[in-house]
């Protein structure tokens, strides 16, 4: 675990070389006439671990949903490492998609079912029906590669537990092993520590930052303590109105920027220099 | 606290509104009409009392004996026992299918949600009593028809109800296997499932409950079982007979109440 007053790891920007994991070029979305997203572009790189800041009803967790295909965006293009996702659930959208996992504030594993079995549900997008109707019908090598990935999370002491009676953090860190099993190259947490205690919450942000650096993988949560975000984060993304107002990394991010976050307004006449957009009420 | 020097005034009543002066006249135009459409008449059944007594000489006491009516009576009794058990349990696999097909929950297609729902609500609307009758013209007097007349009318009505525990469970689950890619049919087996087996469980014990009472009524229009007795006996006037029937209906009736209860509680549904 990294400790509290450690300097975050060194951002790594991909000049050369393959295309960012994630990118998102004007996101819109709008219900009942509410602008959430307006016009958001989002960038997440391999072996990043990225912030997203922002008050409540910024559009943070909209556009991860988004980003999931849980919510059909009104406008925008999001490409997929490199590669455009459609609109729809076609074939080769939902591969895609695949390739993006979703962690929840809530969680959402089956309480009855054991963290193991959890697990393998991650992988049931590759699996036939004939070997996914029931666990018992898993084949072998998805309960050996469940198992290793929730060693990676260290929970395999309490694979064979059902969910339910595993405490927040312990669920959470199930949840994204279950990200891991489903071979996600991308990770989107919404608010994966709002519901736990500080220490959970500290050891379930530095494993996201962990994977991120040791696997290579792709992470963007949405967090609610700027303290954990400067910590662990590698970039920070501040998201006011559904824009992304700030895009920094996280070592530069100011008090001033913060408050431009949470109240909506600069707090010095002269806003952060890295402040990208400038948005006045 | 001090009291305020002038007591506070209580807010004024609501005054009763033409809405609900409307309301209660209707209710009770609905009332008096209905008790001149059945020929309600307390004077009637005083009048009739000798009838009644000569109904309670001939029934009481019950014809214990065991092996004109007591044996028959437990032997009637097992078959609806059986009617009931075996027109629940068969109608399990249609019920669940329906039911996926009429949750929201499950089911993204408009058209197949409604088709199902319109299905079980036809399979409901049909009393059980009706299935039967119709049924003992295609198999002939017997149990068998009142096994199937279960099937059709508790696939509706089980259907329905495990729909509906299905639209109220926490979507969240089912939303993190779909973002993982997971098809209509694996997140059914693995998320909605999962989370509405204690509740399917409660439903099933219910409506077997409801079941074997129901079956009792089919007897009385043939289809075998201890209703099939009952009926027998007031047809020949021998109503110390029937009453023993009753008195056996009543145990089986108790004792399949209290064993789903039981289970009911053990799964804390």
């Amino acid at each position: 675990m990294t400790p509290a007053d450690a300097p975050p790891p060194p951002l790594r920007t991909a000049v050369t070389g393959p295309p960012a994991a994630l990118v998102v070029r004007g996101l819109t979305k709008s219900f009942d006439g509410r602008t959430v997203l307006d016009d958001l572009d989002l960038r997440v790189e391999s072996g990043q671990f990225l912030a997203l800041l922002g008050a409540n009803g910024c559009g943070k967790s909209t556009a991860l949903r988004c980003l999931v295909g849980l919510e059909t965006p009104d406008a925008g293009a999001i490409a997929v490492h490199g590669r455009t996702l459609g609109s729809g659930h076609d074939a080769e959208s939902n591969r895609l998609r695949q390739q993006t996992a979703m962690v929840f504030q809530q969680i959402h594993l089956v309480r009855r079912r054991s963290a193991l079995d959890n697990v393998c549900a991650g992988a049931l997008g590759r699996l036939p029906l004939r070997r996914s109707l029931a666990p018992i019908l898993f084949p072998r090598e998805l309960r050996e590669e469940a198992m290793a990935c929730l060693d990676r999370v260290g929970m395999a002491d309490r694979a064979a537990e059902p969910a339910g009676r595993l405490s927040g953090g312990q669920q959470q860190r199930v949840a994204i092993a279950r990200a891991l099993c489903q071979r996600a190259r991308i990770i989107l947490a919404d608010e994966p520590v709002s519901a736990l205690d500080p220490a959970a919450a500290e050891q379930v942000v530095s494993l996201l930052a962990d994977l991120a650096h040791e696997e290579g993988l792709a992470v963007a949560a949405v967090l609610h303590q700027p303290a954990l975000a400067r910590r662990h984060a590698d970039r920070v993304v501040g998201l006011l109105h559904g824009r992304a107002v700030i895009d920094a990394p996280a070592s530069e991010i100011t008090e001033a920027d913060l408050d431009t976050l949470y109240a909506g307004r600069p707090a010095s006449p002269a806003p952060a220099s890295h402040v990208v957009h400038q948005e006045h009420r | 606290m001090k009291s305020p020097a002038t007591p506070l005034a209580p807010p004024r009543r609501r005054p009763i509104t033409t809405a609900t002066a409307a309301v209660t006249v209707v209710v009770v135009a609905a009332h008096v009409l209905a008790w001149h459409g059945t020929e309600f008449s307390p004077a009637a059944l005083v009048q009739g009392w000798r009838g009644m007594a000569d109904f309670l000489g001939q029934a009481l006491p019950p014809d214990l004996s065991w092996t004109e009516v007591l044996l028959p009576s437990f032997q009637g009794a097992l078959v609806t026992l059986a009617i009931g058990l075996l027109g629940t349990t068969l109608s399990v696999p249609a019920a669940l299918v329906l039911a996926l097909l009429a949750a929201r929950t499950t089911t993204r297609n408009r058209w197949v949600y409604q088709a199902a729902r319109s299905i079980l609500s036809f399979l409901r609307a049909v009393p059980d009593v009706v299935f039967a009758l119709i049924f003992v013209t295609a198999v002939g007097l017997g149990p068998f028809a009142g096994v199937l007349a279960l099937i059709f009318h508790n696939t509706g009505v089980m259907g329905k109800l495990w729909a509906e525990a299905m639209e109220e469970i926490d979507l969240g689950p089912r939303d993190a296997l779909r973002v993982g890619g997971a098809s209509g049919v694996q997140v059914a087996a693995h998320a909605v499932l999962p989370a509405v087996i204690p509740q399917f469980v409660g439903l099933l014990l219910y409506r077997f409950d409801v079941n074997v009472r129901s079956s009792l009524v089919l007897g009385l229009v043939g289809a075998g079982g201890i209703g099939f007795l009952v009926n027998q006996s007031i047809k020949l006037f021998r109503f110390d007979e029937m009453v023993t029937h009753l008195l056996v209906v009543m145990v089986l009736v108790v004792a399949v109440d209290q064993l789903s209860a039981q289970i009911r509680r053990r799964l804390g549904v």
